[in-house]
């Protein structure tokens, strides 16, 4: 209806979707050029936002080699290791839920089985779990079975965030795929099995790669349960809060240390933008 | 685990004898799909249900005096609870957590309302940017908060220097007691405006051009539509948003312990961090249980209230 507008009324409107735009994306775009910064322009007041860009808080970063010194003091930081640990925890959860999950979210969809929805709701229920309350009796748990701090037992319990979520989006995507299509191949004579295998899943591929990606966004943002139940094997988000212990000094490594886990997000946005705003409103949105 | 999730406890136990029965009648072909759909389904569900059996455990640590590295805990009944209702500290965490709660959903609604109407007049950056919506939403929320708390420092943070640009004093944000609840709320409201933006924006495009051209012809002027057309009809979204939100900033840990960690004092010591402060701190973990025991039945009141609001105002548009 863009046409009834006058041109006083677009302006407007289109400023004031800039100013909302900025006030979304500002704080990113400091702390990129705060991770860009030598330390003498960070601590300078005003702030400055021209100033020449240096890649030393990012060396200071992963560079283990020289521990990081600094010419403003040492901060003792190993981030590849957490990178790596988040990466694997991450991923192994999205594979173990794609296993699990997939197949459950399928069933859910097309077959009858008693208590469908009871199941479905039970397994939707995750997504309000109160973490605290499961990793309180989890962590003695973990001690006694040597789980503690192990990528096995990290990528178990991530299941609790991933697994409810692929379930349930598995099931809205093959919702969403005409039931004649499976119904015509099997009056073709072709057993269920081989429909699901050679019709339905080529249908579900998009589906599925964009809930995992989603899901693997939801692994990478957890913090509670790394806290709590790791620490050689923590993920990055629980190394990002150990950044901010030095002091103020250091402020340009931890914001190289934000750019790095704001990164992964970002490039999932480019790659899958409509899958991901289908996942981070889901429940709510079908 | 909300209201929900409990509920079918009984059925899952009951699933095996419940196919048996129900099969019975089937035809052979049914009965044949039916067994190989259960055993499909299991996995997932035996994966969640050690969950619940841990949070039922979780439950009953709350009643015991388990203390980490004394292996053996006894059952106290519910003095955990009653030493807690003693406590200044206690009843402090509920507020925190209550109003933490409870004050950023409803300036999310407003603002995520504003915010997606916005979008939805369809000029031509708002069809451009609506990408940049989701970005908060994307990064981890402890990204988010330790970012937030760079630029809220009151010395060298990019906030207060914001502030003096239009000419305001600089203003302490976390690091007073008066102000880190509310810094630690704006921080929520930034993260997750959002997210009510998506959804009401979604309600919005469900609204067909007919009923807005209808409402215009009876006569009614932009706003008058708006309010008694458009509100309306996405209210049940804005209400939906609402649980998922209120459930969500409810247990919020992740912000509030990047920020704050409960301080200063115990000035944003929600229930969560409490939680966690004196069970993995202090290692009291049937206090710690306990703490959380009572941050799960906030959730699940605030939930119902939400719920029952929400059927209200969907019966009434339907």
């Amino acid at each position: 209806m863009d046409f009834t507008r006058s041109l006083t009324t677009r302006i407007v409107l289109n400023a004031m979707v800039l100013i909302c735009v900025a006030v979304l994306a500002f704080p990113l775009v400091w702390i990129v050029m705060m991770a860009l910064k030598q330390q003498s322009d960070v601590m300078a007041w005003p702030p400055s936002f021209v100033f020449t860009p240096t890649m030393d808080n990012f060396r200071v970063l992963f560079d283990a080699a020289q521990a990081g010194a600094t010419s403003y003091g040492t901060i003792k930081v190993d981030f590849l290791k957490p990178v790596i640990n988040s990466v694997v925890i991450a991923l192994g959860a999205v594979v173990v839920s794609l296993i699990a999950g997939v197949p459950a979210g399928y069933v859910l969809a097309r077959r009858d089985i008693p208590y469908k929805e009871d199941i479905a709701f039970f397994i939707l229920g995750f997504r309000f779990a109160p973490v605290l309350l499961v990793v309180i009796p989890l962590f003695s748990l973990f001690q006694s079975l040597g789980l503690y701090d192990t990528y096995i037992g990290m990528i178990w319990v991530y299941q609790v965030v991933t697994l409810p979520m692929i379930v349930w989006l598995t099931r809205s995507y093959v919702e969403d795929i005409p039931k004649d299509i499976e119904e015509a191949a099997a009056i073709d004579g072709a057993k269920p099995f081989r429909v699901v295998l050679h019709i339905v899943l080529p249908l579900l591929k998009p589906g599925l790669i964009g809930a995992s990606l989603l899901v693997f966004l939801l692994a990478w943002h957890n913090f509670a349960l790394g806290l709590m139940l790791s620490s050689t094997k923590a993920p990055v988000t629980v190394a990002l809060l150990k950044l901010l212990n030095p002091g103020i000094q250091f402020y340009p490594v931890m914001a190289a240390g934000l750019v790095v886990t704001m990164i992964v997000p970002v490039i999932l946005i480019v790659i899958g933008q409509r899958h991901l705003e289908r996942g981070l409103t889901f429940g709510a949105v079908k | 685990m909300s209201s929900q999730a409990l509920k079918p406890i009984v059925p899952v136990a009951a699933e095996g004898p419940g196919a048996c029965a129900s099969s019975g009648s089937d035809s052979l072909e049914g009965r044949s799909i039916d067994w190989f759909s259960l055993a499909i389904i299991l996995p997932a569900v035996l994966i969640l249900f050690g969950f619940l059996l841990l949070f039922f455990y979780g439950v009953y640590q709350s009643l015991t005096d388990l203390r980490l590295g004394r292996p053996i805990a006894k059952f106290v009944g519910f003095a955990n609870f009653i030493a807690l209702g003693r406590t200044a500290d206690f009843w402090n965490s509920v507020r925190v957590t209550v109003t933490y709660a409870l004050s950023s959903v409803v300036m999310e609604a407003l603002l995520g309302l504003a915010v997606a109407k916005l979008f939805a007049s369809g000029v031509f950056m708002a069809r451009a940017l609506r990408p940049v919506i989701l970005l908060p939403l994307v990064l981890p929320p402890m990204s988010v908060a330790l970012m937030w708390t760079t630029m809220m420092n009151p010395q060298s943070g990019i906030m207060n220097y914001l502030l003096s640009l239009i000419g305001l004093a600089p203003f302490a944000w976390i690091s007073d007691t008066r102000t880190a609840l509310l810094s630690v709320i704006m921080i929520d409201v930034w993260t997750y405006t959002p997210f009510f933006a998506l959804i009401i924006f979604a309600g919005l495009q469900g609204i067909t051009d007919d009923i807005r051209e209808a409402a215009r012809i009876n006569g009614g002027k932009a706003w008058a539509t708006f309010v008694n057309i458009e509100l309306p009809l996405v209210a049940p979204h804005i209400l939906i948003a609402a649980i998922f939100r209120l459930i969500e900033s409810l247990n919020q840990f992740d912000i509030i312990f990047g920020t704050t960690q409960g301080g200063p004092g115990n000035s944003t010591s929600a229930l969560s961090v409490q939680a966690y402060i004196t069970a993995f701190q202090n290692l009291t973990f049937g206090r710690g249980a306990a703490l959380m025991v009572v941050n799960w039945l906030i959730v699940l009141i605030g939930a119902f209230f939400t719920v029952k609001l929400w059927r209200a105002v969907r019966r009434r548009v339907q």
